[in-house]
């Protein structure tokens, strides 16, 4: 069904949320994407993926207590839905299947800088 | 307990989130910003900040955040109704819309060109990293009546000198190029070639200039002697490829000198004001301390902030106290390098200098054809829209606010605004191509460094279609819905009447001063070309590399074998280019040009004696000390008589003053050696029997090419395989009207174009004009108006308009001209037939554009018009 696939940067994102549990907010989220794989990304782009993931139904939100450093704003905390944690589960498996069918030969035959 | 200070975030971006964002998202965004923002000051400066927090902020411009713009939207639904409106109109109205675009769009076109040709005059000399620091120093002459002869050159003890007595100036370097004579240069036997444009400076020449550097570095590329530094298409032309660090040149010469190249170049940029492909040092000794050639460039940059007021001031005693006291007379002055393409115009200057007086034209006539046409845009739309009177009604009866009213006008004008433009900057770009010989280089609106100039065309079209589409729609606007669709509106009418009027006239009076000015200008090209200039360059071909013939003697014996040589001479420069200056006169001291020559120059170049005789080989004594020809304004400035012709008269101060003597021989007529724009100098002639380096062949007009045939035959036989190098004289002398004539020719295409322009609106009104008075037309002849009456009528009212431009113009344009001729020494007088033509050229093109559609509304069947209702 159209719409509920994962793509490539909103898997990480929804990772992202999982790892940050219960803590998961646009910015923080941002800042650990930085941080784990090196990718510069807006947070405009951020906040595009999430309120995608939301629409989707992976992703659910709920306001927080407005904070002073936010300027008295309350931040969105996100949590992944059931949904969410099956299509992670979905994804990890479809990999690790695909993974494990390659040939012992294919991954020799690969010369991982010439040794 | 006290909270943390916060950085406040910028309000504009807030308010602007404020109005594009989804409400609901609002609240996390502008919180994850504002978290955001605190840790970016924290560790950035405030700019910095801002501008990453712009990026994020931008970045929120994304279809998730943005508010929901329905379909429904009455903004939408009313542009696109507008837009809709606007494209049927200008399909309905194809050929007013065509004029209007076209019109509009040539003057846009001009207006970039011109821009962009004025911008590179303007832009010489400031590639030079630090181009408002350096400057050059020129020496005035100063002869014994008092007046002042400007001259670039300057002795070669002047750099360093500066250099250490000023501690203003950061470095100091002089020039010295090649004089005209052209240098054998050599990679091995196979590449030789001659090479005129070779510069010798000395080591500090890249402290002062800044030249790009492709290969080598320009620290130290002139520290030896034995350095030459060349530019990329040299590096081409002798060696076929681009990195010749290391491989060496042959200057072939009395005695060759191999030089190692240091550094490669990339080519001098034009809008240096000195080019050169080669440069070394200079290699004359104990030139440091002298103060009496006067044949080098100086130049210096002075330190940041140095105050060149109060260093200006200084600079005439500092010269003064290093010359003997018998040379006071000359004045020590300074000019910025940026400056001196278009405001200095001094005697040798190291190439031929634009003129500021040149650049204003150019700028008032970019400005005049715009201006033109967008006068031409305003009158047709206003006029057009007039017309619309009913519609304008009819939606305001249907509840158009006056918001709607002006956004539909303004829609419709930058809609044709902006096709003109975009095919406006197209044409332009066909120009650049065409007319690149004009600019000198390749030039497109692509380039970068010219967004700004389409920038700048598009906020003014921009603007000019904003006020095309204001001013109808706020004046339509304000009538009573009623009497609009009634189309009462002849009362209210009347100012947009006038302003039409207005504008006509002041199209009309700027072309009839353009007409005017290129005739003015043409009159003068040829008042200049035409003016007798005392000999006869005409036919003259002169050879440039004559000192490479070890035997001139044989070289001339050979040529005026050829039959259709007449007569050939040889001489140490050219007249109308190259000559020398010397000081003459007693017991006051004036400039005197002069060049050396033998005696058959004087009969090759057709020199008229008008007294005393020529120069004689059997003669030695013709050729020694100061024993010359001289022309008529010598003759006058020496203030002797023909008496003392053949007599030994004293004719200069020594620098111990003593006198020295010297013997006039002949005179000769007045000639022009330089620009019409200078009155005739003294002039003289001196003979040497010596090798010198220009031979002036005199050949006859028949089989031109034949005859340079045989000349080179002959050459070929003498020279010992050097190549023969040429030009004609003539060719020379168009060189000294070069200017006149561009302005000229690009005048009369500007003309042309204004007035053509011109013609287009003054067409259009007429149509318009007559088809609102069709009814007029048709009852005037019902009552038995005849049909040359009837056209008549409507003619009358645009001739009159055309009278009043001219009465405006002219005045204007005479006044304008006659300052520009008075910069002339030798100018045409601007005469009554000026005016005639400007007024009967104008008054011609009103006559057919109107005359055509009055008489063909005067002749048609009154019924047509009248039955319509």
């Amino acid at each position: 069904m159209k719409g509920t696939q994962l793509g490539e940067f909103e898997e990480l994102v929804l990772l992202i949320v999982g790892v940050l549990h219960p803590e998961a907010y646009g910015l923080n989220i941002r800042e650990e994407i930085i941080s784990q794989t090196k990718r510069k990304v807006a947070i405009g782009a951020v906040h595009s993926s999430l309120s995608r993931l939301q629409e989707k139904g992976f992703l659910k939100s709920e306001l927080a207590e407005a904070t002073h450093e936010r300027g008295g704003r309350r931040k969105r905390l996100f949590n992944i839905t059931a949904t969410g944690k099956r299509a992670l589960e979905k994804n990890h498996e479809l990999r690790n299947g695909l993974f494990n069918q390659i040939p012992e030969i294919a991954l020799k035959g690969l010369n991982f800088g010439g040794i | 307990m006290s909270l943390p200070k916060t950085y406040s975030t910028p309000r504009l971006v807030s308010s602007l989130l404020n109005r594009i964002c989804k409400d609901e998202l609002l609240e996390e965004i502008e919180g994850d910003l504002f978290e955001h923002y605190q840790t970016l000051r924290s560790k950035n400066p405030k700019w910095k900040a801002n501008i990453y927090y712009w990026f994020h902020a931008f970045h929120f411009l994304r279809p998730f955040a943005l508010k929901r713009i329905s379909q429904n939207s009455n903004f939408i639904t009313m542009y696109r109704s507008h837009i809709k409106f606007a494209w049927r109109n200008v399909l309905k109205h194809k050929g007013s819309t065509g004029i209007n675009v076209a019109s509009l769009g040539v003057g846009i076109a001009c207006f970039i060109f011109i821009f962009i040709y004025l911008k590179g005059e303007l832009s010489y000399d400031k590639f030079h990293q630090d181009s408002d620091r350096i400057y050059r120093v020129a020496i005035d002459f100063v002869d014994g009546t008092g007046r002042r002869l400007p001259d670039a050159t300057t002795p070669p003890a002047l750099a360093p000198a500066l250099k250490s007595e000023f501690p203003e100036v950061e470095s100091s370097v002089r020039l010295y190029p090649s004089w005209g004579s052209k240098f054998l240069i050599g990679a091995n036997e196979e590449s030789k070639f001659y090479e005129e444009r070779f510069l010798r400076t000395d080591s500090t020449f890249f402290d002062v200039f800044d030249f790009k550097v492709l290969y080598g570095q320009a620290d130290g590329a002139l520290d030896d002697p034995s350095q030459i530094v060349i530019t990329k298409s040299m590096a081409q032309k002798y060696f076929g490829r681009e990195d010749v660090i290391g491989e060496s040149l042959t200057i072939y010469a009395s005695e060759n000198r191999v030089l190692n190249i240091s550094a490669v170049l990339e080519d001098v940029p034009g809008n240096s004001h000195f080019k050169f492909d080669f440069l070394s040092r200079i290699t004359s000794d104990n030139i440091d301390q002298n103060w009496g050639w006067f044949n080098y460039y100086t130049y210096m940059k002075l330190v940041a902030q140095a105050d060149i007021q109060n260093m200006e001031t200084r600079l005439q005693p500092f010269y003064e106290s290093n010359l003997r006291p018998a040379e006071f007379y000359n004045i020590i002055y300074s000019q910025p390098i940026t400056d001196i393409h278009l405001r200095s115009n001094l005697k040798w200057e190291l190439e031929a200098n634009g003129d500021i007086n040149n650049i204003y034209i150019f700028a008032a006539l970019g400005i005049f054809v715009l201006l033109i046409s967008c006068l031409n845009y305003l009158n047709l739309t206003v006029a057009g829209s007039l017309r619309r009177f009913k519609e304008v009604g009819v939606r305001k009866v249907f509840g158009a606010h006056r918001q709607a009213l002006v956004g539909q006008f303004i829609v419709e004008t930058l809609l044709v605004t902006i096709i003109a433009l975009v095919l406006g900057s197209l044409f332009s770009e066909f120009l650049f191509v065409n007319l690149s010989d004009i600019l000198g280089k390749e030039v497109s609106l692509l380039q970068p460094e010219n967004t700004i100039v389409f920038l700048i065309i598009a906020a003014m079209i921009i603007a000019i279609g904003l006020i095309a589409g204001l001013y109808p729609a706020l004046h339509l606007s304000s009538f009573k819905a009623a009497n609009a669709v009634k189309g009462i509106f002849k009362n209210s009418g009347k100012s947009v009447l006038g302003l039409r009027k207005v504008l006509l006239v002041v199209q009309f009076a700027i072309s009839a001063f353009m007409i005017f000015g290129t005739i003015a200008v043409y009159q003068q090209l040829q008042h200049v070309k035409n003016k007798d200039k005392g000999f006869g360059p005409d036919q003259v071909l002169v050879i440039e590399n004559a000192e490479s013939v070890a035997n001139q003697d044989v070289l001339k014996n050979e040529l005026t074998k050829i039959p259709s040589v007449a007569q050939a001479g040889i001489s140490n420069g050219i007249v109308g280019g190259l000559n020398w200056t010397t000081g003459i006169g007693y017991p006051d001291q004036f400039t005197m040009n002069y060049v050396v020559i033998d005696p058959d120059f004087v009969e090759a170049m057709d020199f008229e004696l008008i007294a005393g005789r020529n120069f004689s080989k059997e003669r030695p004594t013709d050729t020694e000390g100061l024993t010359m020809i001289i022309n008529e304004t010598a003759f006058t400035e020496l203030g002797i008589s023909l008496e003392d012709l053949e007599k030994e008269i004293p004719m200069a101060r020594q620098n111990d003053s003593t006198t020295r003597n010297g013997k006039i021989i002949g005179v000769v007529k007045d000639f022009h050696f330089t620009d019409y724009k200078s009155s005739i100098k003294p002039f003289a002639f001196f003979y040497r029997q010596e090798p010198m380096d220009y031979l002036n062949v005199k050949i006859s007009t028949e089989n031109v090419s034949e005859t340079l045939r045989a000349i080179e035959a002959t050459w070929s036989e003498v020279s010992n395989g050097a190549p023969l190098e040429y030009f004609f004289l003539d060719q020379t002398f168009s060189d000294l009207y070069a200017q006149e004539s561009r302005l000229s020719s690009i005048l009369l295409y500007l003309t042309v174009l204004a007035l053509f322009i011109a013609a287009i609106g003054m067409f259009s009104i007429a149509n318009m004009t007559i088809k609102d008075k069709r009814k007029e037309i048709a009852i005037r002849k019902v009552l038995g108006g005849s049909v040359s009456g009837v056209s008549n009528q409507i003619i009358k009212k645009f001739i009159v308009l055309v009278l009043i431009a001219n009465l405006i113009a002219g005045p204007i344009a005479y006044f304008i001209m006659q300052n520009w001729l008075d910069g002339f020494a030798y100018r045409t007088s601007l005469s009554v037939f000026l005016f005639v033509v400007a007024a009967g050229s104008t008054l011609l093109v009103a006559w057919v554009t109107v005359g055509a559609q009055s008489v063909r509304a005067a002749v048609s069947n009154p019924v047509k018009s009248l039955r319509a209702e």
